[in-house]
């Protein structure tokens, strides 16, 4: 798989990752988060809706990312 | 007279949230920054403020929303559609500013919410100013065509990230926002005119969106009581904030960011000499 490609596809799963942990950071307490992700307070019932914003622009940006690089080539490029 | 000062001093390189902490101290008033009705008021002048440079630049929006959308359906950043590339530049400098922004907003705001830090970080401001006009790549100099193609020749994705997240910054009272951008848009090589239209593009989502995220705090129990008085303060500051930008768009078109250097070293330095009195 050529540099391009991989980077397509690391893209498109970093992106993806990070809109689900978007999503548990909007349905999940902080309490019941995995104590790996930060934000995980013990007992604490406090959403973290801030920081599954940020997860969720950068999944965004990491998904149009990729969808600009996997396109193919222009025709103007194909002609030059 | 909070929304006043605003909508003035948001747009210009003064630091808005700097001159917030700093008047009320020098004017003896009881207001603290963390307080509930004193947020309350902010989100009301910031949303005020993004509509008014929304509405200033409403053209201009349609064209870049365009210009966004047409460049996603055709999976490429054509090198002639300046709207499509300038869209995408203030994307990439808003990322890094909203996720700064939602991460350290608290943090910052608790750490430095004294009227004795805010002075000493409105000096800095000053000297970031001066600094910024003194490492301009090149020197100024009158430009004709259309300004948002000068701005997506010169700008490019890294310095657009990097003007972007500077504006996070601005978060610790006494640095603008406003400055901070001018400031990398004339480092990256942009003229003063220039560099106050990216400025201003790029302040839009950011105030409208930390505006929209505290929307709750205004029409919940929080506004109980202040809504009255905030829909006051939104209304004068949406007053100042369409003249400041007006005159702002004018004045760059052949002055500097100098005054306003000039004006926060000074009010920083005398403002940091009377609290340590």
């Amino acid at each position: 798989m050529d540099r391009g490609r991989l980077l397509v596809w690391l893209a498109v799963i970093v992106g993806i990752a990070l809109i689900v942990l978007a999503v548990v950071y909007w349905v999940e307490p902080a309490k019941s988060l995995p104590s790996w992700i930060p934000g995980h307070e013990a007992g604490s019932n406090h959403h973290h809706v801030k920081h599954g914003i940020a997860a969720f622009l950068l999944g965004a940006a990491c998904l149009v990312f990729a969808w600009f690089r996997s396109a193919g080539p222009r025709p103007r490029q194909l002609a030059s | 007279m909070l929304g006043l000062l605003q909508g003035f001093s948001e747009l210009f390189p003064i630091s808005s949230l700097g001159h917030s902490v700093i008047l009320p101290r020098l004017l003896g008033w009881d207001i603290h920054q963390n307080d509930s009705y004193f947020i309350t008021f902010l989100v009301a002048t910031h949303l005020a403020t993004a509509l008014v440079l929304l509405g200033f630049f409403w053209r201009d929006w349609v064209r870049i929303v365009r210009g966004l959308g047409r460049s996603l359906r055709e999976r490429e950043i054509a090198p002639e559609d300046t709207d499509a590339k300038l869209g995408w530049l203030l994307v990439v400098g808003t990322i890094p500013a909203g996720i700064l922004g939602l991460l350290l907003e608290h943090k910052l705001r608790s750490v430095f919410a004294s009227a004795q830090s805010a002075a000493f970080f409105l000096m800095i401001n000053g000297l970031i100013l001066f600094a910024a006009e003194a490492l301009r790549r090149r020197a100024p100099q009158p430009e004709h065509g259309d300004p948002d193609a000068r701005i997506a020749r010169r700008v490019g994705w890294r310095e657009a990230a990097a003007v972007g997240a500077a504006q996070a910054t601005a978060l610790v009272p006494g640095i603008s926002r406003s400055g901070v951008t001018m400031a990398g848009g004339l480092v990256v090589g942009l003229s003063n005119e220039d560099a106050a239209r990216f400025a201003f593009l790029l302040a839009t989502p950011i105030i409208g969106a930390a505006a929209a995220l505290k929307l709750p705090e205004l029409f919940g129990s929080q506004g109980n009581g202040v809504r009255g008085p905030a829909l006051v303060a939104a209304v004068c500051s949406a007053v100042t904030a369409y003249l400041s930008v007006r005159f702002l768009m004018r004045f760059f078109e052949t002055n500097r960011l100098t005054p306003f250097a000039a004006y926060c070293l000074a009010a920083g330095l005398a403002c940091t000499l009377y609290f340590a009195t």
